[in-house]
Order: structure tokens, then sequence, then C-alpha cells
């Protein structure tokens, strides 16, 4: 069975310093204590930066003497996360697990991996080729998803319509295009001036 | 899921159904003052550790913590430093003792805490009796306790929020932390297979072929111990001025002999205590492996090479002792209080890993025991993963028993 309040002070643990480490646990529903959410926050100076990841966590019953289970949820453009279904490829959620490490160290982990790639073992072949052959179109990949996928916030999202309503679109045009394009500002100034 | 986690585990139960955010505090009065002040914290349990066990390379965790985290098939790696070791040390009894008299509230309500788990699962750590003339490193387990009927140790202060040195002064005394070969204060301390503690320059002049523990007798297996460091951070910290003079002295003699054996901390040199005649097998050759079985002498976890299971013990976790420590007759008890005894019999138990997986086979309601042999012959990585998403069944107790 899982170690509850191993996990308990876990959680305590790491929402403490949220603020300086950019990782935070909650629990995913109310009724269990093995299916947790994690966030970690994108490295600054990687395309990454400015986005907040979310990551679901299910812990085994043998925790910790197992690994978490680790899958990110917020598409993520990096080849060691699948960008099919956010499959993580790190040695510490596999055979290098050990029970002094813990859900925060493994999220600080989480972030390294975001800063520092290893496309030799990949997990996303596709994004590893492009890495390793032309990096620039990566990095605007990553950042473009980055962009769309881990920053549409409702409240950046307020924002923007805001934004773009004051520059004179109707609102309920700004709102159903910016929907469509995963709240991506720049990309809905195009639509809405061609449309 | 809900229920899994409810039905697994009565302490938690009530905690885990409460919204955790908050839910932080529940776990005790002296949690506090823990969470202050992590300088014996298990680093598995992430709590007070209780009944520490030190494994060769100096780190260490609660008894429970370092048998739950070995691997019952391969060598098992230091949850810290990921070190290799072979062998499940025994409880070191000086640490027992001087955390009971610095946390002794946290301290018992942790005992309290780790009773209720060993009666779920019927299986005992061993008990440590208390001399209200406590003399460290010198007492024994005594096998023959069962955990439920002694709780007659020594009154104790019950404070445990007054942190001043003063008050830390009256409760941790210098012969608490001696070595036991010196009996002076301890220097650099590293602990032994048995749990018996010495100064790293003691051991080291122990050096005549075999390390072999001056308290119990017992010959110290794998690799040569390193520095506790938090053990030695302690007493730095504890006995400032007392610890000053010994590493004065220790360094004055390292001088006249002119050929200090670079103080331990690096040390690398491997085990002296045993024929290493075990260590050549192939990691890959799992066929006289005795899966989740280790010797109630030596620790060894598993025993590879020929077991010897006793007949008359009737405890779940049964007493097994290796080749070698059947034959030199140890004298150490089980590593699971057992209430093992020398006229009871042992018998060779031929059945390592091929032969247990034919019994497991015959099971019926064991369906993963035949995903087990399957694997076991396609990759012995594969055994490994298969056994790990075992302990998701919330009767992974009972597995690990029929295992046993």
């Amino acid at each position: 069975m899982v170690d509850v309040s191993r996990v308990q002070k876990e959680l305590t643990e790491c929402n403490r310093d949220r603020e300086v480490s950019g990782v935070s646990i909650a629990l995913h529903d109310g009724s269990t204590i093995s299916h947790l959410t994690g966030t970690i926050a994108g490295p600054l100076g990687t395309p990454y930066e400015g986005g907040t990841f979310v990551i679901d966590i299910r812990l085994p019953g043998g925790y910790p003497f197992e690994p978490p289970k680790m899958q990110f949820i917020t598409k993520v453009w990096h080849p060691n996360i699948s960008s099919q279904n956010g499959a993580i490829c790190l040695d510490i959620l596999k055979d290098q697990w050990s029970p002094a490490l813990t859900l925060k160290t493994a999220l600080l982990s989480l972030q390294a991996l975001l800063s520092a790639p290893a496309p030799d073992d990949p997990q996303d072949a596709v994004v590893a080729q492009q890495y390793l052959r032309d990096y620039s179109t990566f990095s605007a990949t990553a950042r473009y998803w980055t962009e769309a996928f881990a920053k549409s916030s409702s409240t950046g999202m307020e924002e923007k319509v805001q934004k773009l309503v004051e520059m004179g679109f109707p609102e309920d045009m700004v709102r159903s295009i910016l929907k469509s394009v995963n709240g991506d500002e720049n990309m809905a100034l195009e639509k809405l001036c061609s449309g | 899921m809900a229920s899994e986690d409810g039905s697994g585990n009565p302490p938690g139960d009530a905690a885990a159904a409460a919204p955790v955010w908050n839910a932080a505090p529940a776990a005790g009065a002296g949690c506090g003052d823990l969470e202050e002040d992590l300088r014996f914290q298990c680093c598995v349990c992430l709590e007070l550790l209780y009944k520490p066990v030190v494994i060769a390379c100096g780190h260490m965790s609660c008894f429970w913590c370092v048998h739950n985290a070995m691997h019952i098939i391969r060598e098992s790696h230091c949850a810290v430093c990921r070190q290799p070791y072979k062998h499940f040390p025994t409880i070191c009894q000086l640490l027992h003792h001087l955390l009971i008299k610095l946390e002794p509230v946290e301290y018992k309500r942790r005992e309290k805490e780790v009773l209720e788990d060993e009666k779920r699962v019927d299986t005992y750590s061993p008990q440590i009796i208390e001399f209200l003339n406590f003399k460290s490193n010198n007492c024994e387990i005594d096998g023959d306790n069962r955990p439920e009927e002694s709780n007659n140790r020594p009154p104790q202060e019950v404070t445990s929020d007054g942190n001043t040195i003063n008050e830390h002064l009256k409760k941790v005394k210098l012969e608490d932390v001696s070595c036991a070969l010196c009996k002076e204060l301890l220097y650099q301390p590293a602990v032994l297979n048995c749990g018996h503690v010495y100064c790293m320059s003691c051991l080291s002049s122990l050096d005549d072929g075999a390390l072999k523990c001056q308290v119990c007798g017992g010959l110290h297996p794998g690799d040569f111990p390193n520095v506790c460091l938090d053990l030695d951070h302690f007493i730095e910290e504890y006995f400032p001025a007392e610890y000053d003079l010994r590493r004065e002295k220790i360094q004055l003699l390292k001088g006249e002999c002119n050929q200090g054996s670079s103080s331990g901390t690096s040390c690398t040199k491997k085990g002296r205590g045993r024929p290493t005649n075990k260590e050549k097998h192939q990691d890959d050759d799992l066929s006289d492996v005795h899966i989740g079985v280790g010797c109630d002498s030596c620790g060894m976890y598993p025993i590879r090479g020929k077991r010897y299971k006793c007949k008359d013990c009737t405890e779940l976790i049964g007493f097994d002792l290796c080749e070698e420590c059947y034959n030199t007759k140890s004298k150490l008890p089980g590593r699971f209080n057992q209430h093992h005894t020398p006229d009871h019999r042992m018998e060779l138990d031929n059945s390592a890993l091929f032969n247990r997986l034919m019994r497991l086979q015959g099971i019926h309601e064991e369906g993963p025991g035949e995903v087990l042999i399957e694997g076991a012959f396609v990759a012995p990585d594969a055994v490994v993963h298969i056994i790990a998403d075992d302990h998701e069944e919330p009767e992974d107790n009972v597995e690990e028993d029929h295992l046993l």
C-alpha cells in the first residue's frame, strides 16, 4: 500500500516553497492519495520559459519503494517526452529510482530535463531527429507549443480577449478564434485581420 | 482506489480521507519539532529514524525502510548513494538508545506506529531490551522477547520541546557515544554489519585479515564500512570540546605512525571479513538465489547458494541461515525477533529460484506467480518488473509471505 503519511509529508514539504522551486503538487481529486497532479514552471532561458506544465502522477502500491508513474498532461515538444501522449523517458522514473527520492525531486528532475534534453536516448524519435539536425526549427516548435499549450490559463485568456477587443474586434469573434488557435494571440490577430 | 489505500493502511486511514493540504499536523504532537530538526530523519519514510540500521556506506534508515528497500533477487543499492550491498545489517543499538534519549516522545510515538504495522503483517523487528544502567554498544539483542511483553522501559524525561544544549547535555552522556574498542568518545564512527560502532581509526587497527567485531565476535561481510557522517556530525556538535581533543589525539597518533590511512572517508577497500567466493557469482545467474529469503545471522539478502531452514520456528518469516553461518554456528539472534534456539532442527532447503517457481505454478490463485515464471525464462529484468507490479495489489504482504 502507498505510504500515506510519507506522501502527505511530501505534499506539505513540496508546496511550502513552491514559489521558489517552481514545482507544486496537488491531489488529482479528493478521493485518493495515489493520484496526484504536479505542475512545473518552464525553466528560464529555454523554449519552455513562461509555460506551466501539468504532470499526471500515479503512485503504485509499492511507493516509495517503486517509482511514481509520471506523464505530461500538457503537450510538450521535447526529445525525451512523447509529443503524442506525454510519456517520459527519464532513468530515475524507471530503474534508477531510489526511495530516498521524492515527488518533488522527481519533478525538479523533469524541470532539469526540460533544460537539458538527452536526444541520444529519445522517447520521441521525430523530435529527437529534429533537435539533432535542425535545432532552430526544434527550438521554434518547442516555443510555439509552449505558447499554445502551456500558457492558456484562463486569466491570460481574458487579457488577450480584452487586448483584441480594444483593437476593435467583436468579443464573441475574438473568443472563438482565440479558442481555435489554442490561445495564440498572434495567430488570432492574423486570422482576425485576414477574416 | 480509495478502498485500496484504506484497507491496506489502518493508521493512515483517517488521514487519507481528510483533505491533505491541512492534514500534516495530524501525525502527532512531536511532528512540529521533527520538521525543524531533520538530523535523524529517515530518508525513506521521512520520519524520525526508528530502530536505525547503518549500511556499509555509512547511510542509515529505519529497520523496515532498509529491509523493504532491499532487492529480493539481486544485490541492493543504498537509497542515498547507490553503493551496492548484499547484507541487511543489524539494528545499531547505540543510535537506537541515543534517539530514545534525544527524542523520547517522538520515538515512543514511532514505536507504537511501527508496532501497529508489525502486528498487521505478524512479523516483528528485533526487540531491544533497555537497561536502567544502559551501557552503550555492549548489550546484545534479546530475541526472546515479544514486542507485546516489553513495555518496562525506564522513566524518561518527557520534554521534547526544550532543545537547548543544556537540556541535551542531561540527555546524552559521553559514554552513550563511546567506541566499542577504545571506550573513548567516538571519532569518525563507523558501524559494522552487527550494529556495533567503532572509531574509524580503531577499525583500521583491527586489520588482521578479517574484520571481526570485538563485542559480539561477528565477522563483518561486504565492504569496509564508511564513516557514518550523520552520527559524526552529531557528536561533533554535541561534544565540541571533547571531539576536538579526540581529533587532536588521533591525528597525533597518525602522525607518529606516519601512514595515516587517509581517514577512511573515501574507503573503498573490499570486505575482508569473509571469503568472497560468493561474489564471483554472475549477477545474471539466478539459479541459486532464494528469492526474498535472508540469512538471519549475517543478513545476506537474498541468500545465494545453500540455504538452511529451521524446521521448528513457527514465525511467519521463518528462520534461515546461509551456508557459512550454518557451518560457523553463529550465535547472533534472528533478524526478525524469531524464537529460534540452538536446539531447533535445521534442514537444507534446495528450493532456489527454479524450484520455487515450479512450486508457485501449482498454486492457482497466485496469478502473478505464473506471470513471474514466464518472465523468468524471458529475461531476468522482466522478473523484477513484474514483481514490482505485484506490489500494487493490496495483498502484497500475503504475496511476500508466500515467497518467504
